[in-house]
């Protein structure tokens, strides 16, 4: 029995920034909600946080209703963007005020704060203030702040969003394993499609005040169920079409429904993963499209193509595939052959 | 805790004070203006004598025209000596800049009644000014000219009131991003032309701020006057003065306070609307 | 050619810079001068230096009482002025606030009116209600007088503090006292500092509201402007220069607590 949402809603005024939302977060989960700014996500950590209440709906974390109970009184902990650490505090103090106001002994906050800035790896800062501390430091002693109250949930807003790219790859793995250590759900908020991947067992994606998809990050990446989760993740090719007869119809290409989806005759989104996209053959039941070479960009690891379709110009498609030194690529402006297996595409409702 | 019954029992604490010492004063001296007195008795009875009786009689018109020249003479001595003193500053490198904007302010710290008595000696029959003349032999007696008339009324105020003058026009040069002067004699401006186009219009809420506040404080003053302006020295503030201390007529005080007070207010919110045009 | 010309500017500048300073501290430097040097009628007695005028004035009684009594009005008006101005501060900042502006009028408006208005609405006010002019009034007086200062600048570092730093605390399980006492308070304390000390300099010094609602109370300028009517003594010039040199302090104390953030406003 973890968090729940029934019906939450949020309006200012006339305009309503959060439809009525349902959502649950399981007892240990890393639930991410991720979307781009606007889209209410942090809306809803706010909600859940207590820091705005709601205009419509019910929050309700173990049983217990919480939607008009008060920040202080809700059994969460934040770690906020600009981390919001106290500046005339020491870390220490920080990392203890959620103690010391509930009135702990000093020598026992004392010890759990030197515990826990451990757990975080920032054993020997606790006198530090601080202005004193680097933007990952800063973002340790927050989650420390956080996690010493032994909180049910955790609710993280964007807390990578400030750090440079290094930095921020390295706190997604130990963000993800100190959830693991200490046992207690993350409720995490980003736009960072790569972020909610790496870490989440679930993501909820928002757009424009609404739930667009929840699922586990394959089911989002491989299967988006709507035209924007199709698009916000990367670099989907997107291609209009129609299901018709079993068989799915565009002007790139026709190719056999995928097993599961349904038959009845309507338009379409395609959505083909640049990485299921391959050079040369349609053997294997793989569907083939002629195309011309418009690019190749080399990115390291992987190689880009970009190539538009003989049967369809106005279209480009984009293809990654692991470089190999070995073996050559097309020239720009030479004809090529590209092709994907039909049931690694997926088939994104355009519908209402 | 947000519902509208809330939300005025929080004002209403809140604002109590303010409103109960601020504007509750001003209601009722305003009030009071409508009053006469008879005997040692003030009578409310709703009258006009009071203001027919300031703009009836030409001597406190006057008063108050000349009051208003003297206070529009001490905002012009203190825009043309506060400018330049404001920007000669401004160009000061960082630690200059402060420590001369410490000297030129550290005299509004400085008791508004010593200010007025050291002005005084230094302009008095006994003051420094004349002994210096007389002993360097440019005065064979000590001369009387320098106190009790307008002038000394004027440069007293001036002295006094400069300071008010200098910190908001140093403080709305200070507000002017350095690179937006960079970037306008990058782009070709002569110093001239920056100055004309850039510095003094991005300047000019805190000119109009300084100007008012010399301005308002001269406006109200009955001390200065009244210490350096000797016998002949009137100014609207000693006739209010006057009738709270020695002619005992309240209602007559209160009414040409009231007049004081309305031009205050229009000249405080004409000099806002001027500036806040400026969109700075 | 500009370039010169500008620099013409600057030096003409800087010499009337330096004029009105030599004017503005004749002043304070004469009245050192003639409290430690004889003043006769045939001229000033260059050799007659003497401290003993600032002996003395530990012996007047009624300088001594009217020093007390500003202390004691100072102290009060700034205490009420302080508590008032957090009040007034927050409430404006709060979502729920109404009457923002007019609020703000009010606290601005004794300020930025010629002190005489002040002085006699007041005045007005309290003979209207019946009550006696002492130095309780000249304490309700200062407060409305000094209560812009530091509104001002408890107002600036509040709107300059991120909100999430009172949704940590409270997220944290601190209620709003506590987070009153731990989180806001240490934050406003160096603003309400510098605030109070700027408002002690104006209430120590203020003589054109004080006048009005002195009755029989005597603060220091009130004292001092008696005592000038009556005439010229080396007593009044130590005097002078020894309130000089205590508002000079103060100033100095302002102005080195507000420079980092320059945060002095009109």
């Amino acid at each position: 029995m973890g968090l729940s949402l029934k019906a939450v809603e949020k309006s200012y005024g006339a305009q309503r920034v959060l439809q009525p939302v349902d959502l649950e977060a399981a007892d240990g989960e890393f639930l991410t909600i991720l979307g781009p700014s606007g889209s209410g996500k942090t809306t809803i950590l706010r909600l859940v946080g207590g820091f705005t209440r709601p205009t419509g709906g019910h929050i309700r974390f173990g049983g217990t209703d919480l939607t008009d109970v008060p920040s202080h009184k809700r059994p969460f902990n934040t770690v906020f963007q600009d981390y919001a650490l106290f500046p005339h505090m020491s870390v220490a103090d920080n990392v203890g005020y959620g103690l010391m106001v509930r009135g702990m002994a000093k020598a026992a906050i004392r010890d759990k704060v030197v515990r826990t800035l451990e757990v975080v790896g920032l054993g020997g800062l606790l006198d530090r203030y601080p202005s004193q501390l680097s933007g990952g430091q800063k973002q340790r002693v927050a989650l420390a702040r956080a996690i010493v109250c032994e909180p049910k949930l955790i609710l993280l807003d964007e807390p990578l969003a400030a750090l440079d790219a290094e930095m921020r790859r390295h706190m997604q793995f130990f963000l993800k394993d100190l959830q693991r250590r200490i046992a207690t759900a993350f409720l995490f908020v980003t736009h960072d499609q790569e972020e909610a991947i790496t870490m989440s067992d679930r993501i909820v994606v928002m757009d424009k005040g609404r739930i667009e998809q929840v699922g586990a990050p394959g089911d989002i990446y491989y299967a988006p169920k709507t035209p924007f989760v199709a698009r916000f993740f990367g670099d989907n090719n997107l291609i209009e079409g129609n299901v018709r007869d079993g068989r799915v119809e565009t002007a790139v290409a026709n190719f056999a429904l995928p097993a599961g989806s349904r038959a009845e005759p309507r338009p379409v989104l395609v959505a083909v993963r640049p990485e299921k996209i391959s050079i040369g053959g349609a053997d294997g039941g793989r569907t083939a499209i002629a195309c011309k070479v418009e690019e190749t960009t080399f990115t390291g690891a992987l190689t880009q193509l970009k190539a538009r379709p003989l049967a369809a110009p106005q279209t480009t498609l984009l293809v990654k595939m692991t470089s190999d030194p070995g073996r050559p690529l097309p020239e720009r402006g030479a004809e090529t052959t590209l092709s994907f297996a039909p049931d690694t595409v997926a088939i994104v409702e355009v519908g209402s | 805790m947000n519902s509208l019954p809330a939300r005025l029992a929080v004002f209403a604490l809140v604002a109590a004070g303010p409103l109960l010492f601020v504007v509750a004063p001003i209601g009722s001296f305003l009030v009071m203006s409508f009053a006469r007195v008879e005997g040692h008795q003030i009578i409310n009875d709703m009258t006009l004598d009071n203001y027919v009786a300031f703009f009836g009689n030409w001597v406190y018109l006057k008063t108050f025209l000349l009051t208003l020249w003297l206070c529009a003479e001490v905002t012009l001595i203190g825009i043309v000596l506060g400018y330049p003193i404001a920007w000669f500053i401004w160009r000061r490198r960082a630690r200059t800049r402060y420590l001369l904007l410490l000297l030129f302010v550290l005299p509004l710290f400085m008791s508004y009644i010593v200010k007025i008595y050291t002005m005084r000696s230094i302009l008095g029959l006994n003051g420094f000014l004349n002994q210096i003349l007389v002993g360097s032999g440019i005065l064979s007696a000590p001369s009387l000219v320098f106190l009790y008339n307008q002038g000394s009324i004027l440069i007293t105020m001036a002295v006094i009131f400069l300071p008010f003058v200098i910190l908001p026009i140093f403080l709305s040069l200070e507000r002017i991003p350095r690179n937006l002067v960079q970037a306008s004699a990058d782009l070709g401006a002569g110093a001239g032309t920056t100055f004309r186009h850039v510095v003094l219009p991005l300047s000019l809420p805190g000119t109009i701020a300084g100007g008012l506040f010399a301005f308002v404080l001269a406006l109200g003053d009955f001390i200065t006057p009244q210490m350096v302006g000797g016998p002949s020295g009137f100014t609207i503030g000693r006739v209010i003065w006057s009738q709270f201390g020695l002619a005992y007529n309240w209602p007559f005080g209160a009414a040409m306070g009231a007049v004081l007070f309305l031009f205050a207010l229009a000249v405080i919110v004409v000099a806002g609307s001027i500036a806040s045009r400026q969109r700075v | 050619m500009s370039l010169s010309s500008e620099r013409l500017a600057a030096t003409a500048a800087g010499f009337l810079a330096a004029a009105v300073l030599a004017v503005l501290y004749a002043p304070v430097v004469i009245g050192a001068l003639f409290s430690v040097i004889e003043v006769t009628r045939n001229g000033i007695n260059w050799g007659g230096f003497s401290l003993a005028w600032y002996g003395k004035l530990w012996q007047n009684q009624s300088i001594l009482d009217a020093v007390r009594t500003t202390l004691i009005v100072s102290a009060c008006s700034v205490s009420l002025a302080i508590v008032l101005s957090i009040a007034l501060a927050l409430y404006v900042e709060w979502e729920g606030a109404i009457g923002r502006r007019l609020i703000e009028l009010v606290v601005y408006l004794p300020f930025l009116l010629p002190p005489i208005v002040t002085g006699l609405s007041l005045l007005i006010f309290f003979a209207n209600l019946g009550i006696s002019r002492g130095v309780a009034t000249i304490v309700i007086g200062h407060s409305v007088f000094v209560l812009a200062v530091l509104y001002r600048l408890v107002l600036t570092r509040l709107q300059s503090l991120p909100a999430t730093l009172f949704e940590a605390s409270a997220d944290l399980g601190a209620t709003r006292w506590q987070t009153l006492r731990h989180v806001l308070w240490p934050q406003l304390r160096s603003a309400v500092a510098t605030g109070a000390i700027l408002a002690f300099t104006l209430s120590f010094d203020e003589t054109l509201i004080s006048v009005f609602l002195a009755g029989d109370a005597t603060t220091l300028p009130l004292r001092l402007w008696a005592m000038m009517r009556v005439g010229f003594t080396p007593e009044i010039n130590a005097l002078v220069t020894l309130v000089l040199l205590f508002s000079i302090a103060l100033a100095i104390i302002v102005s080195l607590r507000m420079k980092p953030e320059g945060e002095m406003e009109e």
